[in-house]
């Protein structure tokens, strides 16, 4: 598989009034084309800012990219010109963020920002102008492909007058209308309920398997993610710590914090809970040394205060890569 | 353990509004066991919070009443006796919200020991740190910080030992781990599962979590469109949900592992969303979205049924009191 989105050792930090936040810290990553990637880590692990550095919307200052490189198609989009970038996010990338109420504006109708984001998208490609009448109906489409139902008459409403599973389908149908190569989603049912969320879901995998698309699927959810990709990455604290296919992550938890991760999702057959791992997210002005998991850790070895691990192949396959010391071989 | 210890009869809250009246809570009756968790299940709109209000007295019912050891509890919070609040404490949804961030902790909790005169003044700072240390938080560290410089998963912990702070009975969990990290989650509940057993309380747990629910309750009702579509012992609700709405909550939910998956029902597909509260469709409010819609349910509202012992379903497949062929 040809790699679509190449993340290399990303280093991004925050400049705070008391110094300096070392928020990712060298976080590699690959995306192939048409493939389905998920993204799971706690809350302030680094996942938002992982997908804002590659959309390039992070602020800077206060953040700082102080290293690392991100290839699209082989060209580092931290070293592209504006023109450049704008050109991607209309026809080659685009994100579904969190909050849907957020992400769209509360002012104009959903038919107003559809037909925005069509506009600007179809203008990028050479071809002629689109009439408003063709907007007008590709809007319609869009919308029905994410299985909006009355589709023509939530063009005229605004996003407040909708629901919440309604508002994220807008976003949906936005993310998709410029029938983009790589559609970032992050969180995009958190805010749901689960009945809501899986259709969302389910639509959502239909559509891109549809479209041919990659999509970089970013929960916290491991439920979420388990359902829906081919591949997934486990962060903590700014580092990927595991990564490998999704059926042998969850039949093969490696890292220990993936293991504790696992054991501490409650289980509908009825397993009682865990103890949940101890300790909390380090603080990123002064992240522990070596592998920033160590605090925390059951398995701590001196190693592990001194040194970062880097990524060991373990368990049966090749493509199952765990940054912990204890896989060592 | 078979005392019921609050009793809810044909409760009802209404809010009348410009856009015409909303039916948060509509005729829910049910019954929580001493010393019992019972789970209070919905989507967002089912009227869960609404009826964890009303049991705290934020609301006064529209109708109906709740029974709490026998007192009448149909009242709001400025007609209550001191010593029935002392009973019933509530820990809310967002601790970010509920805790005052001018405040510091030990502010926080001496306010319940205060206002219901647990101890005297030189033995408060005392009765602080023991509640601190019930939730597994260093007094020491945390007595004099505000709740804005501490964690998530912490400011719950702190909610939680303000709500036990007066020795209540009876708590109302009003999804308190649904903004947290799964480990987190894990932490606080494993806490609230060994406080009840010490110090013997009873539990309503809202949440909209049905793995959760699995883990950790004893009984669960299930809510749609303020009215209760089904209540069953936990076991018994997973190995036999009856109510197409519950199935479709369930076959929703997504697993970690294929053993979770065997325990799904299959057949179901979740499609539509919950309809406004203020313009609730005629007869069973669920019947736009359910896969087994009849003529009748779109006509008639079914009534609550005994299908098994203690397992009650509001659903026409089931109206003969049988489980249909």
């Amino acid at each position: 598989m040809t790699p679509l989105l190449e993340i290399k050792n990303l280093q991004v930090r925050f400049k705070i009034y008391e110094g300096e936040l070392k928020v990712l810290n060298g976080v590699d990553m690959v995306i192939g084309e048409g493939e389905k990637v998920g993204l799971v880590g706690e809350t302030g692990c680094g996942k938002t800012t992982t997908v804002k550095s590659v959309l390039r919307v992070l602020p800077t200052p206060p953040a700082r990219i102080s290293g690392g490189e991100i290839l699209y198609r082989g060209k580092d989009i931290l070293k592209m010109k504006p023109a450049q970038i704008r050109s991607l996010r209309k026809g080659e990338m685009s994100a579904i963020f969190q909050d849907p109420l957020a992400a769209l504006n509360p002012v104009f109708t959903v038919g107003h920002q559809l037909y925005d984001v069509i506009k600007y998208s179809s203008a990028s490609r050479g071809r002629k102008r689109l009439s408003k009448k063709e907007i007008r109906a590709r809007s319609i489409a869009v919308l029905k492909e994410t299985g909006m139902p009355d589709s023509e008459r939530i063009l005229s409403n605004y996003p407040i007058q909708l629901s919440g599973g309604m508002r994220q389908r807008v976003c949906i149908s936005e993310a998709l209308s410029a029938s983009a190569r790589l559609l970032m989603a992050d969180e995009p049912t958190t805010n749901l309920d689960v009945t809501i969320q899986a259709q969302i879901l389910r639509q959502l995998s239909e559509l891109v398997a549809k479209k041919k698309s990659s999509i970089l699927l970013i929960s916290h959810s491991l439920g979420v993610v388990r359902n829906l990709t081919e591949r997934v990455y486990i962060m903590y604290a700014g580092n990927m710590v595991e990564v490998a296919r999704t059926k042998d992550l969850f039949a093969d938890p490696l890292h220990p914090y993936t293991k504790a991760l696992l054991k501490s999702v409650p289980k509908l057959t009825g397993e009682g809970i865990s103890r949940g791992i101890r300790g909390r997210i380090p603080n990123y002005l002064n992240p522990p040394a070596g592998c920033r998991f160590h605090p925390r850790c059951d398995h701590m070895m001196p190693i592990c205060e001194k040194e970062r691990p880097a990524f060991f192949t373990g368990g049966d396959s090749d493509n199952h890569k765990v940054a912990c010391f204890l896989c060592r071989r | 353990m078979s005392e019921e210890i609050l009793t809810v009869e044909n409760l009802k809250k209404y809010f009348v509004t410009k856009q015409g009246t909303v039916r948060a809570v509509d005729k829910v009756s049910f019954s929580v066991k001493q010393g019992e968790t019972c789970g209070l299940v919905g989507e967002s709109g089912s009227g869960k919070t609404t009826i964890a209000h009303t049991l705290v007295g934020i609301y006064e019912p529209t109708e109906g009443r709740a029974l709490f050891k026998g007192q009448n509890i149909s009242k709001v919070f400025n007609q209550r006796p001191k010593a029935l609040k002392k009973e019933i404490r509530i820990v809310f949804q967002d601790p970010g919200s509920s805790l005052n961030p001018r405040r510091s902790i030990k502010q926080i909790l001496e306010l319940p020991l205060k206002v219901h005169r647990i101890c005297n003044d030189s033995d408060r700072v005392e009765r602080v740190m023991e509640l601190l240390r019930m939730v597994e938080l260093p007094p020491e560290d945390y007595m004099y910080k505000s709740p804005q410089v501490i964690g998530g998963g912490e400011k719950q912990m702190v909610a939680i030992a303000r709500a036990l702070a007066p020795n209540p009975s009876f708590l109302v969990l009003d999804e308190p781990t649904s903004a947290l990290d799964v480990s987190v989650q894990a932490k606080i509940i494993n806490l609230l599962m060994q406080l009840q057993q010490n110090l013997n309380l009873t539990y309503l747990f809202i949440t909209h979590d049905l793995s959760l629910m699995r883990n950790i309750t004893n009984r669960v009702v299930i809510m749609y469109l303020g009215k209760i579509s089904e209540v069953a012992p936990t076991v018994e609700f997973f190995q036999n949900p009856f109510h197409p709405y519950t199935k479709m909550l369930l076959s929703s939910i997504p697993t970690v592992s294929d053993e979770e998956e065997n325990f799904k029902p299959k057949e179901v597909i979740s499609r539509g969303e919950i309809a406004s509260p203020v313009n609730v469709p005629s007869g069973c409010s669920f019947h736009l979205r359910c896969p087994q819609k009849m003529e009748i349910c779109s006509r008639a509202d079914p009534t609550v049924v005994e299908v098994e012992a203690d397992h009650l379903v509001r659903c026409h497949l089931f109206s003969d009191g049988r489980k249909p062929t």
